[in-house]
Parts: C-alpha cells; sequence; structure tokens
C-alpha cells in the first residue's frame, strides 16, 4: 500500500496540481486526444476530479460484486461436475463389478453340472439386471461416453445370449455348453470389461479436472482486492484534496467490501479443502475398494476356471494370484479405514488355497464341492469380502456426494451476497463522494 | 478307406502273414499324411503346431508298439510300482468330446471311450478303476504334456503317427477312427471335395487340420477343442467340421441339425500316449489293451459309447516289434 500512496504525496504541491497518476490512468487514458479538451478543462476543477473519482468507485465496487458472483458460481459449477463426474465414475466401477459378479456365478454355477443352483442362478441374473440398468443410467448422464457404453452395451447383450446357450446345453447334458461359457468370457474379458476400463480412465481425467477447477476459482477474488486498491486510493486522495481525515461513505463502502472479499476468500477457500478432502477421503477410497473388489471378484471367476479346466487351470491360477495381489495393493494404498477390507481379502485368499491344496493333491471333486459350497470357507470368506466391501463403497460414494453437494449450496448463496456486498458498497462509495461534491454547490 | 476296419477280421494270432498286412496298412494308414503334407498347416489363424514342426518322419511302422514283457505285473523300480506308490495315475484327457472324454454335467465326472479306457488300466494297476487324477487338456496340449512329464498317459482320440513317435511313445492301437465332415443337416454336400470355398472347422494340433491343407479351396479355420468347432459351427461361423467319426458322432447326438457325410477319408489309428522313456508302461499298458481285447471288454466298450457309427467292429490287432 505505501507505494502506492507515496506518489500521491506529488499531489501536496501548490498550483494547478496533475491529477494522481493512479487515477489518470484508469480515467484518462485518451488524455492527450483533441476531442477531450471540454473534459481535460471539466478535469483540472475538483468537482469534475470528484465525479471521476465517484464513478470509479462504483466501478471498482459492482466489479468486485460481480467477481465475487462469478466466483461463487464457478465453484458450485465445479463442484457439481465433481459431483456427477465421480457419480459417473463410481457408476461404471459398480456396472464393472456387476458383470464380473455375474461371470462368477455363471462359472461357478457351471461346476455345479447340469442343474445349476437357485441360488447362484438369481445371483447372476441380479447382476446383468443391474449391470443392464447402470449402463442405461450410465448412457443418459455423460454424452461423451456413448461410444464406449455402446460396445459395453453390445458386447454385454452378446454376452449373456452366449452364458443362456451355454446354460441350455449344459442342461441338456451336452459338452458344447463348455465351449460356450468360454466363448462369453472371452467376450467379457475382450470387448466389454476393455471398454468400461476405457470409461473408468476417462472419467477419472475428468474427475481430476473438475477437483483441479474447484481450487482455481479462488484468483477470481483477486477482481476484488483490485477493487479494495481503487477504494483506498481514492480515500487517500480524497483526504489530501479535502483536508478531512475520514469519508463516512467510503469507508463504510470499504470495510463492506473487505468483509465480503475475506469472507468470499474463507467460504471459497474452504469449499476447496472441502473439496480435497473429499477427493483424497471418501473419493478415493471408494475408488480404490471399488477396483479392489473387481478385481477380487474376477479372481473368483478364475477359481472356478482352475477346477473347469481340471489339471490345465495354472494359468488361471496365476492370475487369480496376480489379481488379488493387486487387490491388496489397492488396499492398502487407500485412506484408512480400508485396512478391515484387507484383512478380509487375506482371509478368503487363504480359504482359496484350501482348494487348491485339494485340486493339486489330486482330489478334484473334494476342491470343486469346497468352492461350490455355500458354506464351505471360501464362499463364506468371499461372501463377507464382498459384503464389507459393497457397503463400504455405498458409504463412501453417499458421503462424496453430500460433501460435494452441501458445498456447492454454499458458494453459490455466497455469491449472491457478494454481489449484494458489491451494490451496497457501491450505493455508499457513491455517496460518500457525493457529500464532498455537494460542498462545491 | 471305410473298408479299414474289415481288414482286420484277426483275433490278436500273431502270424507273420498278419503282421505284414498290418505293417502295410499303418505305412497307408499312419504315415499318408504326413507323406504329402509335409510343411506345416498354412491356414490363416494358425501358428504352426509343434506336431507339425518338425520336419515330416517317414515310417512304417506308425502302429507298431513295444510287446508285453511281463503281463500286467509290477516289478519294483518301474514306473507303474512309482505310479502305484503315489496312489493314482495321471492322465491327459479331453471334458468335452462327447463319448470319447466328456464331462457329464449331471454327475460331473469324465466319462466316454477313452475314460473307460484308462479306468482299465487304473484297474490293473491299482485294483480300483477309479484311481485316476484327470488333466483337462486341448488338441494341441497333448504331447507337451507328455515330453514335459506331466502327465503319466494321455487318452484323448491320440491318432499314432511317425512324428509323434520321435517325441513320445504309443500303446498298440485300442480304435480304429477315419476322418469324415460334418454339415448341416439340409446341406447337399456328400464328402470333403464338396465343401470348396466353404469355411471349415477343426481343432489346432490335430492331424485333422493338417489334413485340411490337402484342399487348398477350403477355408480352414482351426479351434481350441473340437467342440470349439461346434460352437462355431451351431453360430453359423463356419460351414463344416472335419474330425474322426467317433468326435463328429458325439456333435451329432448334441445337435439334431447336423449330419455326418462321406465315406471316411483317412485312417486313424488311435493310440494312448505314453512318454518316450517309459518304455515299461508302453508294455504294461498294452498287456491291458489286449486283455480287454480278448476278454470282451473292448466290444461292451464300444457297444457302450460308439453304438451309434455301427456294430462293434472287431478290435484293432495290437502290432509289436518296435525295441527302445
Amino acid at each position: 500500500m505505501t507505494t502506492l500512496v507515496s506518489p500521491g504525496s506529488a499531489t501536496g504541491r501548490t498550483g494547478p496540481a496533475p491529477v494522481t497518476p493512479a487515477v489518470a490512468a484508469a480515467a484518462a487514458p485518451g488524455d492527450p486526444a483533441p476531442a477531450s479538451h471540454g473534459l481535460r478543462a471539466a478535469l483540472r476543477r475538483t468537482p469534475g476530479k470528484l465525479r471521476v473519482a465517484g464513478v470509479l468507485v462504483v466501478v471498482a465496487a459492482l466489479v468486485a460484486g460481480a467477481a465475487g458472483l462469478a466466483a461463487g458460481l464457478a465453484q458450485a459449477a465445479a463442484l457439481d461436475a465433481a459431483r456427477a463426474d465421480t457419480a459417473q465414475l463410481i457408476g461404471v466401477r459398480e456396472v464393472r463389478n456387476d458383470l464380473v459378479t455375474a461371470d462368477a456365478a455363471a462359472t461357478n454355477a457351471f461346476l455345479v453340472g447340469g442343474l445349476e443352483p437357485v441360488e447362484q442362478r438369481v445371483r447372476y441374473s441380479t447382476a446383468i439386471a443391474e449391470a443392464s440398468q447402470g449402463l442405461a443410467g450410465l448412457a443418459g448422464s455423460n454424452s461423451s461416453d456413448a461410444d464406449l457404453l455402446g460396445t459395453a452395451t453390445a458386447g454385454l447383450t452378446t454376452y449373456t445370449g452366449l452364458v443362456e446357450q451355454a446354460r441350455a446345453n449344459n442342461r441338456q447334458g451336452f459338452p458344447v455348453g463348455a465351449a460356450y461359457l468360454d466363448q462369453a468370457s472371452s467376450v467379457l474379458r475382450s470387448e466389454v470389461l476393455p471398454a468400461l476400463d476405457g470409461l473408468v480412465a476417462d472419467n477419472e481425467h475428468r474427475v481430476d479436472g473438475s477437483f483441479a477447477a474447484v481450487s482455481q476459482v479462488l484468483w477470481v477474488l483477486a477482481l476484488c482486492v483490485l477493487a479494495l486498491v481503487v477504494l483506498v486510493v481514492v480515500q487517500v486522495w480524497l483526504a489530501r484534496r479535502t483536508h478531512r481525515r475520514l469519508n463516512a461513505g467510503l469507508v463504510v463502502a470499504t470495510v463492506v467490501l473487505v468483509v465480503a472479499t475475506v469472507g468470499g476468500a474463507v467460504v471459497l477457500g474452504r469449499a476447496g479443502v472441502r473439496a480435497d478432502d473429499v477427493r483424497d477421503g471418501p473419493y478415493a477410497r471408494a475408488v480404490a475398494v471399488s477396483q479392489a473388489l473387481s478385481l477380487a471378484t474376477d479372481a473368483k471367476s478364475m477359481e472356478s476356471f482352475t477346477l473347469i479346466k481340471r489339471g490345465s487351470g495354472q494359468a488361471f491360477e496365476e492370475t487369480f494370484v496376480a489379481e488379488t495381489d493387486q487387490a491388496a495393493q489397492v488396499l492398502d494404498g487407500a485412506p484408512a479405514p480400508a485396512g478391515d477390507l484387507g484383512q478380509q481379502l487375506a482371509t478368503w485368499v487363504g480359504a482359496h488355497a484350501q482348494i487348491r491344496a485339494l485340486d493339486d493333491a489330486g482330489d478334484w471333486d473334494g476342491a470343486v464341492a469346497l468352492a461350490v459350497d455355500p458354506q464351505g470357507e471360501p464362499r463364506i470368506a468371499f461372501d463377507a469380502l464382498t459384503a464389507a466391501a459393497t457397503s463400504s463403497v455405498d458409504e463412501d460414494v453417499t458421503a462424496t456426494q453430500d460433501a460435494l453437494g452441501d458445498a456447492g449450496g454454499a458458494v453459490v448463496l455466497l455469491g449472491w451476497l457478494a454481489l449484494l456486498a458489491g451494490v451496497a458498497a457501491a450505493v455508499l462509495g457513491w455517496r460518500g463522494i457525493g457529500r464532498r461534491l455537494e460542498e462545491y454547490r | 478307406m471305410t473298408t479299414t476296419r474289415t481288414r482286420h477280421p484277426g483275433r490278436a494270432r500273431r502270424t507273420a502273414a498278419v503282421l505284414a498286412a498290418v505293417v502295410g496298412l499303418a505305412l497307408l494308414a499312419g504315415c499318408d499324411p504326413t507323406d504329402t503334407a509335409p510343411s506345416p498347416t498354412p491356414t490363416a489363424s494358425e501358428t504352426p503346431s509343434p506336431t507339425a514342426a518338425p520336419p515330416a518322419a517317414q515310417c512304417d511302422d506308425a502302429t507298431t508298439s513295444y510287446a508285453p514283457d511281463a503281463g500286467t505285473s509290477v516289478t519294483p523300480g518301474s514306473t507303474m510300482a512309482a505310479i502305484q506308490d503315489r496312489g493314482s495315475l495321471v492322465v491327459g484327457v479331453s471334458a468335452d468330446t462327447l463319448l470319447m472324454g466328456s464331462r457329464n454335467p449331471l454327475t460331473g465326472q469324465i466319462e466316454g471311450f477313452d475314460i473307460d479306457v484308462l479306468h482299465e488300466i487304473s484297474r490293473a494297476l491299482f485294483g480300483d478303476p477309479d484311481r485316476l487324477q484327470f488333466r483337462v487338456i486341448t488338441s494341441g496340449q497333448r504331447l507337451d504334456v507328455l515330453t514335459g512329464g506331466q502327465v503319466d498317459l494321455v487318452a484323448r482320440t491320440f491318432t499314432m503317427n511317425c512324428d509323434r513317435w520321435q517325441q513320445i511313445a504309443f500303446s498298440a492301437e485300442y480304435l480304429r477312427s477315419g476322418q469324415k465332415v460334418l454339415v448341416t443337416r439340409d446341406s447337399t454336400a456328400t464328402g470333403i471335395d464338396d465343401l470348396a470355398g466353404q469355411r471349415v472347422c477343426a481343432p489346432k494340433g490335430t492331424t485333422t487340420l493338417d489334413r485340411l491343407s490337402q484342399h487348398p479351396d477350403i477355408t480352414a479355420v482351426a479351434a481350441d477343442t473340437h467342440t470349439g468347432c461346434l460352437a462355431l459351427f451351431q453360430q453359423g461361423k463356419v460351414d463344416a467340421i472335419t474330425g474322426d467319426d467317433t468326435v463328429l458322432a458325439g456333435f451329432v447326438a448334441q445337435d439334431p441339425y447336423a449330419k455326418v457325410v462321406g465315406d471316411a477319408f483317412s485312417a486313424e489309428p488311435y493310440g494312448i500316449g505314453v512318454p518316450a522313456a517309459n518304455v515299461d508302461m508302453v508294455r504294461f499298458v498294452n498287456a491291458v489293451l489286449d486283455q480287454a481285447k480278448t476278454d470282451g471288454t473292448w466290444t461292451a466298450l464300444y457297444d457302450r459309447w460308439l453304438g451309434a457309427l455301427g456294430p462293434a467292429p472287431a478290435p484293432p490287432t495290437s502290432v509289436y516289434g518296435r525295441t527302445p
């Protein structure tokens, strides 16, 4: 501030003092133009200068108010986008989980034989229904995902057709059913899941962009600071020119703007911090747990395939190990308290080892019996893991959406209050200058 | 070639004359494909399979195996003794070739002609037909699991030929099949020669696929297993399937809109694959096979699984004389 005031000290000279540099620069950029002779004459007199100062104050206050409103609305929009993008991302992940769940149920039921267990069938149907609904919902909410969603939906249709063909043949005791199940699984893994993974990547990108935009809004407040500088400079000039220390209107206007700016900075900043907290907390955990669940469920399909391929399932077991290891890593890296899930994952992997031990020892029938037994340790452990992971994801998604929604509401309110403050400051400032102007009448 | 089955009237009486006739036939049957198809199959989607890659072997004894020497008795230190100690016979089989080796969805058990032959070997080894540990393998894996020592035996519609003898050993022939084609019910084709310009499926790593290359005007399509071909056929992705009549009979049983046409255009002598070094095991298996062929077990198995192909022929004559 001191540097801005010091050139003003030049106005203390006698004679036809030049206009304060700061004011001159803003008010009369076309100073030497011949057309503005009248204006220059008017500006040499104090009332003219006062009027220019008044206009400056009004414009600065209104700009500050508008900037506050824009900042509030922009941040609300960014929070809204973050909310929509996180919802879309989690939605895609849920569809992916539904599909691998369906596949795990279908392959596991296949192990049982022609008469598949009702409970497995229900699990498959429910998962497919949820996946279809999920895909339809996702298609409506973000048009840029349409291509990949189309690929996924088309693949899903093929997949369910092949699974039904596998079932129909299996039911009649025809081994060609196994070939259809193989085809189904390969369609799922070569068409549908890669499309969904592409969607996940796209949406992660968008989410990052939205969260970044939330914090970027703060620099808009720089306009408010600029307005405050204008007000202060005008007051300093006025004090020197009129020999009155304070102008009530301008002082109150300044205070209003200071309060609005500081308040705005605090509210917008807190919303940004809150968004960061959400991103690093519930949102990050939801993404991690969802990814781990996806990996674990796919590994469950691999477990079934090691038994279906009977003795030639080594490659599937290697995939199982790779996927469960990766799931454990993902859970490790997730914000607490996802650690409990890591324990449950380890329990399931341990139970899976029992199946492998039986199969490796030549007791294939025993291994299958354990793998398909709803009361068996592996199934109980796996069900516990999926239930815990699902509810963890659900909680975190709700928390993410609520937090982003609340923050969005607060900043919209702030925006309108800022505009109000700007208008009030403009009125007060004009009236303050008006008082001085009246003294020249 | 359809007459190949009736050309074996002998009841395992190994006279010199029969031996000569059978060896002559073996030359014709077993080595026929490799004589005329020395290069790897140039199918569109096929990488050279281990069976087709090595230089074509010339031999006239593809069906000649090692003669049994000690019947089904097990001498200490032999391969069989080690298997008995382990407690189970590890066998490579198919789980999706109906009639020969397929998983019964109702029981979950793998069953078929090949499987029952293995049960007989288990019975001879352990006094219990069920001491089998199955490894389900694809056609293309048959040689690898034997050369890699992962299984004791492979019984999976395994055609004996000279190329394969260079890597592994075979038991005596236990079933004579022939390659035919399967087409849709309304097809007018009467044999492979009528399929010019059409897409014909065969499994990877089989003599069947090799033989398709002799028909350059046919588009060969490779699948992982025979049953993979049936799925493609039902989806209209191929027009026909070629394979051994034993396998195709299993397909017709699964699909009423398919039919097998024409005469067999090759002879496929099936043998049980054994790692090359386990000559004692080959002799043991041959003793079991000879027993089954003579005591009526073989005929009963044929009637049970392959009755759809017609009344049981005489079992293939075991040909011996190979030395390690």
